[in-house]
């Protein structure tokens, strides 16, 4: 079975199990299930003894679930779990079909636009600890699309930041992911340290570079023995890309 | 050594069920109050108990400001919520006040800072 297919089937089924919390099922909101509420509740909760806002045990329990992945498995959640994730790589593969040409970033000008992540990261915890609410659901696309426009969320300027996050991942893959995420900003030191990393075999390796053009986040498995970039998500497109049997391989590496 | 490529979902779906069951590590504050004797009316050895389930009790936040609804409410001797189960043990004098009461207090609609009024909880369950 083609690994896509099974991380494609997961994720479509955390969507699923989402939607239907949103919709007014369950005993929890799906709010509860966010990892990144957990960190947004840390403050809160060391301060004064008490969840943010909408948040619970549940979002500390995830935070502290997906740092042991990470810790494990690099971020692993972002490809296989993340629904905004999955949203952004359906984008992107849109993308592609649709957007004449290739639109091509510099790799400095990656370097310099992934900083964003850590401003956005900032940003959100300076005001919801300066606050105590979650006063940037406004821009949260998960809170966005999953609540649909709900309570917290800023009509037009919402509707703005969410076509061009959309606008962006059409044009550049993975964008929210790669550029604004906060969560994959907080994961980046652990992700750095995760265990399992794909690892190349450079004796069959022909450097064909098919592993760069199948890896969404524009990583380059052929340059390296052991890929160490905390964005690598363990999605495996590279291995699957690969046309040498036995050349891309996961390996446990310090 | 290589490792199969399916070491990644065991690892996600095993981590994440993971996470959910260790929520109960992480308990949720409970809140207390024990109103003024003169409140319950009545001997409190004729109060009883009603436990709710309440849509809305999800924090302490929420949780204060639902115990404020019943500070100066006759009959009601003490009120504890958890906000992990999203529940609220009141002890009442049923003399005084009757659960429809207690029902009807909470889920009386609320005027908001924007003038607008709101529902902000729901009795899902009492016992
Ligand atoms: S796709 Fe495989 S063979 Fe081609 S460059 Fe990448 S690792 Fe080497
Ligand atoms: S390097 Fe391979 S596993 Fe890592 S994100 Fe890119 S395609 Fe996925």
């Amino acid at each position: 079975m083609k690994i896509r297919y099974l991380r494609w089937s997961l994720l479509t089924v955390v969507v699923g199990a989402l939607t239907w919390m949103a919709l007014g099922n369950g005993e929890r909101s799906f709010e509860a299930y966010c990892p990144f509420g957990g960190i947004e509740s840390l403050y809160g909760l060391f301060r004064e003894g008490q969840f943010t806002c909408a948040l619970g045990p549940l979002n500390l329990s995830m935070l502290v679930a997906i740092l042991v992945l990470t810790l494990l498995a690099k971020k692993a959640f972002c490809s296989w779990v993340c629904p905004i994730g999955f949203l952004g790589e359906l984008l992107s593969k849109i993308g592609i079909k649709i957007v004449p040409g290739k639109f091509q970033i510099s790799e400095s000008v990656n370097r310099w636009f992934k900083l964003l992540r850590y401003i956005s990261l900032a940003a959100v915890l300076f005001f919801t600890y300066r606050t105590g609410e979650l006063i940037l659901r406004g821009y949260d696309p998960f809170y966005a699309i999953f609540s649909g426009m709900g309570h917290g969320t800023l009509g037009n300027v919402t509707i703005l930041v969410m076509s061009l996050i959309a606008i962006g991942s059409l044009v550049i893959p993975m964008f929210f992911c790669r550029y604004l995420c906060p969560l994959g900003a907080a994961l980046d030191p652990f992700s750095k340290l995760g265990l399992i990393k794909i690892c190349r075999n450079e004796e069959t390796c022909i450097e064909c570079g098919e592993c760069q053009t199948a890896c969404p986040h524009g990583l380059a498995p052929q340059d390296t023995i052991f890929l160490r970039d905390s964005d690598c998500t363990n999605c495996l497109e590279c291995v699957e890309a690969c046309p040498e049997e036995e050349t891309l391989n996961l390996k446990l590496k310090l | 050594m290589n490792i199969s490529k399916y070491i990644i979902p065991v690892l996600v779906l095993s981590t994440m069920f993971g996470g959910y069951f260790l929520r109960h590590a992480f308990t949720q504050p409970t809140t207390s109050a024990i109103f003024e004797s003169s409140q319950s009316g009545g001997n409190l050895e004729d109060n009883l108990t009603l436990t709710c389930k309440v849509q809305g009790v999800k924090c302490k936040g929420t949780a204060n400001f639902f115990t404020k609804l019943y500070t100066d409410i006759a009959g009601i001797s003490t009120l504890e919520t958890v906000a992990s189960d999203h529940k609220a043990v009141f002890t009442y004098n049923p003399k005084v006040i009757s659960p429809d009461d207690i029902r009807a207090i909470m889920e009386k609609p609320i005027r908001l800072n924007n003038g607008s009024t709101k529902q902000i909880f729901t009795c899902l369950e009492m016992k």
